[in-house]
């Protein structure tokens, strides 16, 4: 490459308006700075990368014990030793949630590795949108009860979209969960699913509502960031790993969809995201 | 429910094997453990077993390295217990010869129900 083409190439940072006759110490300098900038950069990547498969190699190996831990909870509820008392068995079964629950968010930190190493994949079937968001609401069916919620679940005359179901009904389930843990008792939340034309093709639009807390628009962007929380204080009323919207907007881009919040402070939330109806090819 | 059979469960994670132990044993069954390759290769050919609950990181190789040798050992249905949830490990487990794949931990009660279906095809 000679001078003339690398100073062409060189950030305009870096540049300092020397760009039209640069002396030569000047521009090897330059040079030299954007080579060890160059280096940088890959020992960053490759860092970063060691961290990634750290995190999938310690939440393969933390669902071992836990598997241990939750099996014998359930031999114990399922009176496989002999009988418990009401007390034991309440006990028992606090093991169990809070393993399972533990389970789930080491599943979480999982699934972000993966996505991170680029090694989600997708496996798609035709399916329909109605049966994902009617599991899901079930699924979330005694948390529903038990806050009061007044729950819609609305996905008719749709045509069956080609997706990862499993990935599909993981983004609607985060995003349903987190419309029951910020709304407060009675409040609303809702399932709705709808066909959009954007460019002369056609996606499925699914929204996910709540009349909860609400977000602020500052705050709109960071919500999608790995490891952020809008209150990331210990003493936060709520938990989680603060993966769930990273996944879920992983989960969405790589449908070639696009996922976004509608939500002002007290207002509740609108989350919102689009899967084509056909995948690509290849 | 059938009868008595000879499960081996092979699993390097004591604390894993011995839930697996007192369900299958609770339900009648006789119990085998192995935390090796190699110890599970040495109980399959003195005592074939008709069920083999197979985890897939052994501290001496890849558990599916083993499903071939248990199957000419005698052993008749081989099932992968895996912490890993992707499509990818559960069609290679199929490919290696795998009647089935249960991803960890599978539910005590769901065990024990499927586990009839293994040992009666």
């Amino acid at each position: 490459m000679n001078r003339a083409e690398s100073a062409t190439r060189l950030p305009a940072s870096l540049d300092e308006g020397h760009a039209t006759h640069p002396s030569s110490d000047r521009m090897a300098a330059l040079e030299a700075q954007l080579n060890e900038a160059i280096v940088e950069i890959a020992e960053l990547r490759a860092r970063d990368a060691l961290k990634t498969q750290f995190l999938a190699n310690i939440s393969h190996d933390l669902r071992t014990p836990l598997t241990a831990v939750i099996t014998h909870a359930e031999i114990l509820r399922d009176g496989i030793l002999g009988d418990l008392s009401p007390r034991q068995l309440e006990s028992v079964r606090g093991i169990i949630s809070g393993g399972r629950q533990l389970l789930n968010q080491v599943g979480e930190i999982l699934t972000y590795a993966r996505g991170a190493a680029n090694q989600l994949t997708l496996v798609s079937t035709r399916f329909a949108i109605q049966d994902v968001l009617v599991q899901v609401s079930a699924l979330n069916e005694s948390l529903i009860k038990k806050k009061q919620l007044n729950l819609t679940v609305d996905a008719n005359d749709l045509p069956l979209v080609l997706a990862d179901r499993e990935k599909i009904a993981h983004v609607v389930g985060n995003l349903f969960g987190n419309a029951i843990e910020f709304t407060p008792p009675g409040g609303r939340v809702w399932l709705r699913a709808t066909r959009v034309e954007r460019d002369g093709s056609a996606s499925l639009l699914v929204e996910v509502g709540d009349t909860g807390v609400g977000i602020a628009p500052e705050h709109h962007d960071l919500i999608f960031r790995e490891f952020a929380q809008v209150d990331s204080t210990p003493s936060r009323p709520h938990h989680g790993t603060g993966l769930g919207l990273t996944i879920a907007r992983k989960l969405v881009e790589l449908h070639g969809g696009r996922i976004w919040v509608e939500s002002e402070l007290g207002t509740g939330s609108r989350f919102y995201f689009t899967v084509p109806f056909e995948q690509p090819e290849g | 429910m059938s009868d008595a059979a000879h499960v081996l469960i092979v699993e390097d994670n004591e604390l894993v094997s011995s839930a697996m132990r007192i369900l299958f044993e609770s339900v009648g069954h006789r119990v085998s453990t192995a935390a090796t390759i190699a110890e599970a290769l040495g109980v399959a050919r003195s005592d074939p077993a008709a069920l083999v609950l197979l985890d897939l990181t052994l501290p001496d190789g890849d558990g599916l390295s083993l499903v071939q040798p248990l199957h000419a050992a005698g052993c008749k249905t081989v099932v992968a217990l895996t912490g890993h949830d992707d499509a990818e490990t559960r069609q290679r487990c199929l490919d290696a010869g795998c009647a089935d794949v249960m991803i960890k931990p599978v539910p005590a009660r769901t065990l024990v129900a499927r586990s009839m279906g293994w040992l009666e095809g």
